[in-house]
């Protein structure tokens, strides 16, 4: 597959709100899978193992129960709620290491890390379990890894860019991937009904004049 | 940018611009994209050639047109179609239309074609790469077409008043760009100097296309005519433009595109406050003026439309030209801040109309003062997207009132106040407005109603103290997410947000196109519901081989015959 950037935000964000996430939440699961693609990760992937963990039925359950050195959630953290905090605090949070405990497909907190990195303008390493990636915000050095959950998370201020990855304007997604995100967002849009097809966008004077 | 670009006089109030009535009144001017990107062909000294028309005597083929420029070639694809007449349709769930196109970044080899060939033709069912730009297609205006094929055929010119009357021989029913169907994304073209300002590839598209349309319609007459038929003269090739039928989709672009859509709007009011800001207009300044006014008010004189809203409005319309004829017989347009005189004068004695149009018109002799200002109308800050959490709870009240300070008393739960709901069709994914309490549809609603959304959000934080950073409220309120992200942005884009309900029972979603419809610089807008809306596009223009420094620019306004 072969597939424009603006593309997969837009399937990315869909089939995050048709998982159940808020809209916001969405538009970060969107920009947040972009992030990914363009730097050679397969975002729709780690997008698509999260969504089906159906998070947002119990959503509560994993979002960090407190702010301190050590987030933890009830269950498994989601990396878009844990994300947005992440990236919410970037300028409020001391400057010091921060543990994840139980994080669920970890690879897309990255993009909220890069965020963390342009806010400080400071470069931030982030460990998952035994992968370790560096950002500035731009530029990403991370190995090919592909974690569906990571026990540890520590994420901590510096770190140097050794051999970061290409910057990528294309994303070639595994299809069933693919397949699953596009099914998820299928669950943003409203049935055909033929009254709906009569009144909502069109009606009035004839098209075919 | 400009020693003379110093306003005296504000930018007007986004309270008063935003509004949807105002915003659908809006007409095209200096900054137009259009207009932006025939003067830089013209500047640029573009050259444009047709190397492939392969057409067959049913209408089938295919045709490539170049435009190359100082750095790079852009070439249309036009595929030709036999369309079954039932099969026509504007709508975005039509599947097979009378010419399908793609502007190719460069010049497409054997193997493109073939390729695109395969893919173009099928639209949103096809695939393209990034090689490609922007696809598209258009229907023949089935009134027009074969009255033109007939006479030109039989060896005359077809009748002007008939033409007039449509405008166009062909119009565009989507023009995709931005990654759609697998195209280019913004990002690859948008620091070129040609692309920078937005909407140029798509322009650039419907301009090659109206070229391919007058071509194709000279050779079905010659089809039919043989040695009877004569070209279509250029008198009358020049009146016809591409006519272009717009959904719903734009409103949902300038909702959910709030930095761009206020660049755009920054941008032309900048643009009007430092001509309001001028003390004296030279004689050749206010001549100027008084002679794009007759010109304008010609091309007024050719708008028609059968939407009683629309009639309703070109009423009005008439009646302040004639006001603003009566105004330009007793000022000398030159003393004592002439423009921001007649600007305020516009504001107490003419409809929404009439105000915008003159808006417009005064910026016409100032183009050194004013066309610099394009630049700035691209959205090039992504970083705003990103939410700053740190900022103080107050501020963003404080940002929610001054963007929705008129819909915080509104009653939401009234029916007549949240009556519509924007949502999206599993058919082609059109995008739909649907009556919230007699269809089921509000499970599947697009948060396409900032001003409601806004107004729920203030209340949440009501119980916040002031100090608290967002980022507390926002942990705890994921569902305010989207609210407090525009919410941020306002700062930075005062003219994002449109100040008035999108989702209340009289909502005009027409006044949304419109007003992206004039950024585009349509002219005639001809509402067919209050949901879509048809313009045309390029109606005056040279040809691209015809473009010159002369007539690059004020094409839009049809010349007066003494």
């Amino acid at each position: 597959m072969n597939l424009s950037l603006n593309e997969i935000e837009a399937i990315a964000k869909r089939a995050a709100r048709g998982a159940g996430y808020e809209w916001g939440v969405a538009e970060e699961a969107g920009k947040a899978t972009r992030w990914l693609c363009a730097q050679g990760l397969d975002g729709a992937t780690e997008l698509a193992r999260l969504l089906q963990r159906e998070f947002p039925v119990t959503l509560e359950q994993h979002v960090p129960s407190e702010l301190n050195d050590k987030w933890a959630g009830e269950e498994a953290l989601c990396p878009l709620m844990t994300g947005a905090t992440l990236s919410d605090h970037a300028d409020i949070r001391h400057p010091g290491p921060l543990e994840l405990q139980h994080v669920a497909v970890p690879l897309l907190l990255l993009p909220f890390v890069a965020n963390m990195a342009f806010a400080r303008n400071n470069s931030i390493t982030m460990t998952m379990d035994g992968c370790t990636a560096v950002t500035d915000g731009t530029r990403l050095s991370c190995p090919d890894c592909d974690n569906a959950h990571a026990d540890h998370v520590v994420i901590a201020v510096g770190g140097v860019l050794e051999n970061t990855r290409p910057c990528h304007t294309r994303a070639h997604p595994d299809p069933a991937a693919w397949q699953v995100l596009t099914s998820f967002a299928h669950r943003t849009y409203a049935p055909a009904t033929e009254e709906s097809r009569l009144l909502g966008a069109g009606a009035g004077l004839s098209d075919n004049d | 940018m400009d020693k003379t670009a110093q306003t005296t006089i504000p930018r007007r109030d986004p309270a008063t611009v935003m509004r949807l009535s105002r915003l659908g009144s809006l007409h095209q001017c200096r900054l137009s994209f259009m207009r932006v990107l025939t003067r830089r062909l013209a500047e640029e000294n573009w050259s444009f050639a047709r190397p492939v028309f392969d057409v067959d005597d049913k209408g089938v083929g295919h045709a490539v047109y170049t435009a190359q420029g100082p750095e790079r070639t852009y070439s249309l694809v036009a595929f030709a179609h036999d369309l079954p007449p039932e099969m026509r349709s504007d709508r975005v769930i039509a599947t097979a239309w009378d010419a399908t196109f793609t502007l190719f970044d460069g010049v497409p080899t054997e193997a493109d074609i073939e390729r695109l060939s395969q893919n173009v033709p099928l639209q949103e069912v096809g695939r393209v790469t990034d090689s490609e730009i922007s696809v598209s297609r258009a229907n023949r205006s089935v009134r027009l077409w074969e009255h033109f094929v007939e006479s030109l055929a039989a060896g005359h010119q077809p009748d002007a008043e008939k033409a007039d009357a449509v405008g166009y021989l062909m119009r565009t029913t989507a023009v995709y760009g931005s990654g759609k169907l697998g195209a280019a994304d913004r990002e690859k073209i948008a620091d070129r100097p040609e692309m920078l300002v937005p909407f140029q590839a798509e322009m650039l598209s419907v301009f090659l296309t109206r070229w391919f349309v007058r071509d194709l319609v000279n050779h079905m007459a010659r089809v039919r005519g043989g040695d009877e038929a004569v070209e279509l003269s250029p008198e009358m090739a020049t009146r016809l433009g591409i006519g272009n039928s717009t959904g719903l989709g734009m409103a949902p672009f300038i909702v959910n595109h709030p930095i761009l859509f206020n660049n755009w709007i920054m941008v032309r009011e900048e643009a009007i406050a430092r001509v309001r800001s001028i003390e004296t207009a030279s004689a050749e300044d206010a001549n100027a003026f008084r002679n794009i006014f007759d010109r304008s008010k010609l091309s007024m004189s050719w708008w028609r439309s059968e939407h009683p809203a629309q009639i309703k409005k070109l009423a009005e319309l008439n009646n302040d030209l004639a006001l603003i004829s009566g105004y330009l017989g007793q000022d000398d347009l030159m003393r004592d801040h002439p423009w921001d005189r007649l600007i305020r004068w516009s504001e107490t004695a003419l409809s929404e109309e009439g105000q915008e149009l003159v808006a417009s018109l005064v910026l016409e002799p100032y183009g050194d003062l004013v066309d610099g200002l394009a630049s700035c109308m691209a959205d090039t800050n992504a970083r705003a997207q990103v939410i700053k959490g740190a900022m103080p709870i107050s501020d963003v009240r404080s940002l929610i009132q001054q963007g929705f300070d008129w819909a915080l008393d509104l009653d939401w739960n009234a029916p007549e106040n949240c009556a519509r709901a924007w949502y999206v069709s599993e058919e082609k994914l059109e995008p739909r407005l649907g009556e919230r309490f007699d269809e089921p549809i509000a499970d599947y609603e697009q948060p396409l109603a900032p001003a409601r959304d806004a107004v729920l959000a203030y209340k949440a934080l009501a119980d916040w103290v002031d100090e608290a950073p967002i980022a507390e409220f926002l942990m705890r309120h994921p569902e305010h997410r989207h609210t407090v992200r525009r919410a941020q942005m306002a700062d930075i884009a005062p003219y994002g947000e449109i100040r008035d309900n999108t989702i209340s029972a009289s909502v005009l979603p027409i006044d949304m196109l419109r007003a992206k419809l004039a950024f585009f610089g349509a002219t005639h807008f001809d509402p067919r519901s209050d949901r879509w809306v048809r313009i045309c596009m390029y109606s005056g223009a040279p040809y691209p081989d015809e473009l010159t420094g002369e007539n690059a620019d004020l094409w839009v306004y049809p010349e007066v015959l003494p």
